[in-house]
Parts: C-alpha cells; structure tokens; sequence
C-alpha cells in the first residue's frame, strides 16, 4: 500500500530503523522512490552505526534499478552497501581474477540468474519438453549452476546469494496444471530444490535465496512489471524490487550483523489475550474463537523459530503460580515449560530480570530480542539496556501472529543439529545445575560433581563435515575466546583443507546427553618445528567441566606427534573474553617480550591426566 | 508546490541530483545522469507521484521537462 502523508510523518518520527521496519511491516506500506530517500535521510541522523558492506552484482537481466531500493532496506537494517553491477550478461566471466567483481572483494555476491542461463530447454514451454528429455535437462541445469558458482566461489571471498527469475506468467496448462502429468510449477519445483540441496552439500558460505517465496508473499501480479520487463528487461515492479531487496539485506544482516539468539517473551497479551491474574485461566483469550486464536497462532511462530535455533526465555510480572497454571493445564497453550531454557515470573523489573537471565545462560544482552506488550516496559528496556533488540506485540491482535517475522535478525541462512537441540541442551543444563546445587548442599566437592557426570570427551581433526558449525563457533562465541577470529564457512572449509593447517573440534556427553560440537581450536604451522594457536574456544555452554584443560592436552600430544617442537599463541583482549585472560599462564606458556606467549613442546611435561576418557576419533593426522 | 516544483523534486531525488539541477527548459540530453536507468527512476517515480499508470511507449517520447509538464498536463494532473 502507498504510504499517506500523514503516516509518513509517523514514520518520519520514529526513533530506530526497527520502528521504522515494523510499521512498514505491519502495514504492508511501499515508500515511493522520494518518500524512501527522505527515510533514508532520516535513518542516517540516527543509526550511527551502520556496518559497510561491499555488494557485488552479477547479472543476467537489469539489475541497476533495484540500487535505491537495495540501499533503502540497508539502512533498515543497519547495513551501508558499496554496489558494483558486473557487466550486463557477464558470469563466468566475472570470476578472472582482473575482473571488476574480483577487484571490488564484495563481501556479499549477487547473482540474479534466470532458468534460461542454466539451459536452453527452458526458452520454450515447460510443457514442450518431452518427459524423456527432462531427466537431462534437470541434470544439466544442475551441472552449469554447480560449474558457475564453482567459479565465483574460488574468486571472491565473501557470502555468495544465488537467485533463479520465477516465471511471471502462470503455469503453461493454467488452473489444470497441479493435476497434469507434465505438470509445470512440479517440474520447476524439483529443479530448484535439487539445485538447493546442492548447493547446501556442495559449497560453504553459498545460499539459495527462492524468490518464489517472494512472489508469494507480494503475488504474482504485483511482483512484476511487464512493461519494464519488455522495454527494459527489468522485471519488477515496485513491491518486488522491495521485496528482493530486502530479502537480500537480510540474508546480508543475517550473516554480518551479531548473531541474536534469545527470544524473551512476555506472557499477558503476548502469549495469550488479557491478563491471567485477573482474568484466570478460564478467563484469557487462547483458543479456537478470536482474538484466541490469534495467539495459538503465534505461539506455533514462536515454535518454528525455536527449530531455527533460538533459545526461548519467559520474562512476566505475574504471580508463578498462575502461569504455571496456564503452561501445565491450558488445553490450547502450545510453550510448555519445557521450552523455556530460563524463566522468571516474579515482580522485579524486567531489565534486572534480562540481566540475570543473560547470566544464567552465559549469554550476552546483545544477542537477546525482548517481545512485550507493553508501552513502558518497552521503552524502559530500550532506555535502560540499549543492547537489547526490542520488539512491542501490536495492539491489533490480527497483526501478531507476523509481528516476528521483519526481523532481520532471526532469519537464518544455515541449520545445524546442535540449532534445533538447542533448548533442550539448555533443559539439560538446568538439571545439571540442580544436581551440582544438591551435592554442594551434601557437603560434595566440584570435583564429586563433575565425576558424577560420568562425561566422554570426543575429540576430533579436520572433519569437512562440521564446516557448518565450525564457522558458526567463530561467529558466535565471545566469552571462552582466546582471538576471536570470526571465520566463514569458506574460511574453514580452506584451513581444513589445507596441508598447513589443523582444525580440532571436541563433543563432550555425560549422564544427561551429549553437547554437540563446542569446542574449538586451529591450529597453523608456521615453520617445520614451530606451531600457532590461531584460535582456541569454547561454547560457554560447558565452561566450568575442565573440558578446556583436556582439549588442550589432547591437541598438544597430537602436535609432538606431528615433528612440532614449539607452539606459539596469542591472548587478543575484547570487551567479553576477561575469562581466559590468564587461560595462557595458567597452562604453563610463557610470555615474550612481544607479548606473544610460547610453549616448548620438546620440554613440557604437559601430561593427559583428566577424569573422564577422551576419545580420539577418525584419522588424527593429515 | 506547483507541478514544475513537484517534478524538480521527483526527478532531483531519481537522479540523484540538486533540485537546481533540474531546471524547466532541461532535456535527457543536457544532463548526464539522466541516462535511460535515470529515465526509468523518473517514470516510475511520477507514476506513484501523480498516481498514473502510464504507457511504456510514451516513456521514450518524455525526454525533456517540457515534454513531461506536457504529458502531465494532458494526464489533467496539477
């Protein structure tokens, strides 16, 4: 919808580039090319720290018009883009290493492809091509995506987004299509998603980005423009080039921006209608009628984006008893306890609520996402913790159940096991803590603690098949984090590969489950007999369990193994890795001069000697 | 604002261009910017301006402010 005078004047009040995206969000609002430019220009005043990033374009039909609009959704997003547009029609060609996408080091690459790239099969009706045909043509449209993105892969570092046009026109055998045989959105389906799950198994740091999505979310009809299409080979319209461009700054901000990773819910008016200690239980809005079923709705939102990987928290000013109440017995409240890695429901204020919940679960405030109701509670925490992402649930029930999904931040643009076992690794977690609170209150040691554990270390190197998660440890952890180098997938999959580098990864399980990968370390040659931790951390989920000393060990027994002699590293202060200030020292590395600390190998006496068996698994060596 | 003052604004923000830039008598040829991406960015921009959906065959024929005053006048906008 065209955005009046009057909420423009609404939006050209707003405080943040997040009140800004909802209300646009919310509703359904398209800015005109100056009534955009004048938001940008508004945004700037505030967001003063907008990251810069270098977009690089490659394309097979016009893609210059979509700059005001790419540029607008990364203000929105605190994003800065430096956009070069390869020559019209150049791909392959773009990835010579004197190539101006090369020479522009994007850190993102966009390439907006149509089907006809891949095959010429696809110039006429897909209903035209003989079901003979189509096995080949499906595997040879494969093939030219996996040689093209090959290519750009090995020259451009950075993230790369692969786009394929959908088709503007409706299927070839129109509202019978579903039924038919040679039936046209099947066939395209299964093209697009083999070339996805390919990409996934095939490439680091690549994403799919399925415009089809979008042209279901803004319909066909308004997705595209014909007349720009055929006098320019544009092919959106307005709302589609918004659309694409967000989508895009997204996957952008998803990948450049810290990570969120806690969603700290309200419970009146936010999980379900009206307030539990007043009205009761009988009395909330939570079910099959409306408002009811507005908030079924959102807690089932809520849900799917635990199953991307966020930890879910509850923050009410409420008596326990009554939401206990509602979590246990409600017959339609769909979060149960079980789905909370922290609860508080008490009457303090929610800031000191947040703070005490970051440090219950290791986590700092910038990675949380507040959602509330209310208007004070709202500005308080904007006021009083500014790191913290703040949400308000809209007033409008029917606008709830979507008021999560503008944000940038949860989008995801990889999945691993340990995302969506995340909850329940942090449920194991709690029953740790209570075990550890008994033995202490028993007169036991830390020490009888973690032998009551009964944990299982399992160390592995170079495993190609962890390349996902590996980055992702760079990416997000802060605090057990001795450089912090952030790494991509592309990063880590090269330092596996490669003959000087050795990538070490740990998983430790005891009584109550097994923790994934979450921990660390690379190691660099850097001469025949001299090595370098280049990076050495730990998910703050197991800090506490001696884990660190016995990775450690295990690393430097392997390293004498391999010839090395000497083991160099480093301790680069942040604001957030106070904790292994002393982790060097204390495992008996001395400082130099230059600050850098050393480890002779050939005298150390470093020996093995944990509690728990370590496991060495698969080849050791390279 | 006048017509002239509304599309100095439109085309100053699709060029990206001061709003001096734009002046009544100026055509596609005399300023740089308005290349035929700038020409685009101008006519998308008047459509959500002035509420039109105009003709692609029309876009080629509105290279000058005075061929655009004209089109809109015709259009009864202003």
């Amino acid at each position: 919808m065209k955005i009046s005078d009057d909420q423009l004047e609404k939006l050209m009040a707003t405080q943040s580039a997040q009140d800004v995206k909802s209300l646009l969000a919310l509703r359904k609002l398209v800015p005109s090319l100056s009534q955009a430019s004048k938001l940008r220009q508004h945004l700037d005043t505030f967001s003063g720290k907008q990251l810069k990033l270098k977009l690089g374009v490659v394309h097979t039909y016009t893609s210059e018009l979509l700059d005001p609009w790419l540029h607008f959704s990364a203000t929105l997003n605190q994003l800065d883009l430096d956009i070069y547009h390869a020559p019209y029609g150049m791909t392959v060609q773009e990835s010579a290493p004197t190539s101006g996408l090369v020479r522009h080091s994007p850190d993102v690459t966009l390439l907006l492809l149509t089907k006809e790239d891949l095959h010429p099969a696809f110039q006429t009706p897909a209903t035209c091509i003989k079901s003979a045909d189509k096995q080949s043509v499906h595997d040879n449209a494969q093939r030219a995506m996996n040689g093209l993105v090959r290519r750009l892969r090995d020259s451009v570092a950075g993230h790369i987004i692969v786009t394929l046009l959908p088709n503007p026109a409706s299927p070839g055998l129109g509202l019978y299509d579903c039924m038919a045989e040679n039936s046209e959105a099947q066939w395209w389906s299964r093209i697009k998603t083999t070339i996805a799950s390919n990409l996934r198994e095939q490439f680091s740091g690549v994403s799919y980005l399925d415009l089809d999505q979008l042209v279901m979310q803004v319909g066909r009809d308004n997705f595209f423009d014909p007349r720009l299409w055929y006098s320019s080979v544009f092919p959106f319209s307005l709302d589609g080039a918004l659309a694409v461009s967000n989508a895009v700054t997204t996957v952008a901000a998803g990948i450049y921006l810290p990570k969120a990773k806690v969603i700290v819910l309200d419970a009146d008016n936010t999980l379900w209608g009206g307030v539990i200690g007043e009205d009761g239980i009988s009395g909330i809005a939570l079910g099959q009628d409306y408002p009811g079923r507005v908030y079924v709705d959102f807690q089932k939102r809520i849900l799917s984006l635990q199953q991307r990987g966020f930890i879910l928290a509850l923050c009410s000013k409420n008596n326990p008893d009554d939401v206990d109440d509602v979590l246990e017995n409600h017959p339609h409240q769909l979060l149960k306890n079980e789905h909370f890695a922290a609860r508080r429901v008490n009457w303090l204020s929610k800031s000191d609520n947040l703070k005490s919940i970051a440090q219950e679960l290791n986590l700092g405030l910038e990675s949380f996402i507040f959602v509330d109701d209310s208007d004070y509670e709202c500005s308080a925490i904007r006021h009083s913790l500014q790191e913290v992402e703040v949400v308000q649930v809209p007033s409008r029930p029917a606008e709830i159940p979507t008021c999560l999904d503008a944000l940038a931040r949860l989008e995801i643009v990889s999945l691993t096991k340990e995302d969506q076992e995340k909850t329940t690794m942090y449920a194991q977690e709690r029953l740790r803590k209570s075990q550890l609170e008994e033995l202490t209150e028993t007169g036991g040691s830390i020490n009888d603690y973690l032998k009551s554990l009964n944990m299982k270390m399992t160390v592995g190197l170079n495993d190609m098949s962890l390349v996902t998660r590996l980055a992702q440890l760079t990416q997000k952890t802060n605090q057990f984090n001795l450089t912090t180098r952030r790494y991509s997938e592309k990063d880590i999959a090269e330092k596996i590969g490669s003959d000087g580098s050795f990538v070490y990864h740990f998983s430790l399980a005891d009584s109550f489950g097994d923790s994934g990968i979450v921990g660390l370390a690379i190691v660099e040659r850097v001469s025949d007999s001299k090595v370098r931790l280049d990076t050495f951390l730990m998910s703050c989920r197991i800090i506490g369990r001696l884990a660190e000393q016995a990775f450690l060990a295990t690393i430097i027994l392997n390293l004498k193994s391999i010839g090395a002699e000497e083991l160099q590293a480093e301790y680069i202060p942040t604001r957030k890795n106070v904790l292994v200030e002393t982790f060097l020292p204390d495992n008996e590395f001395y400082q130099n001069v230059d600050g850098h600390y050393i480890k002779n190998l050939k005298t150390d006496k470093h020996i093995l000697d944990s509690d728990f068996p370590i496991i060495i698994e698969g080849p050791f060596s390279k | 604002m006048n017509v002239f003052e509304q599309l100095q604004e439109i085309m100053a923000t699709a060029l990206e261009l001061p709003t001096g830039a734009i002046k009544e008598n100026s055509t596609m040829e005399e300023i740089e910017e308005w290349d035929s991406l700038g020409h685009v960015h101008i006519m998308v921009a008047l459509e959500q301006a002035f509420d039109l959906y105009m003709d692609v065959d029309d876009f080629a024929e509105l290279d000058s402010v005075p061929a655009i005053l004209r089109y809109l006048e015709s259009e009864s906008v202003g």
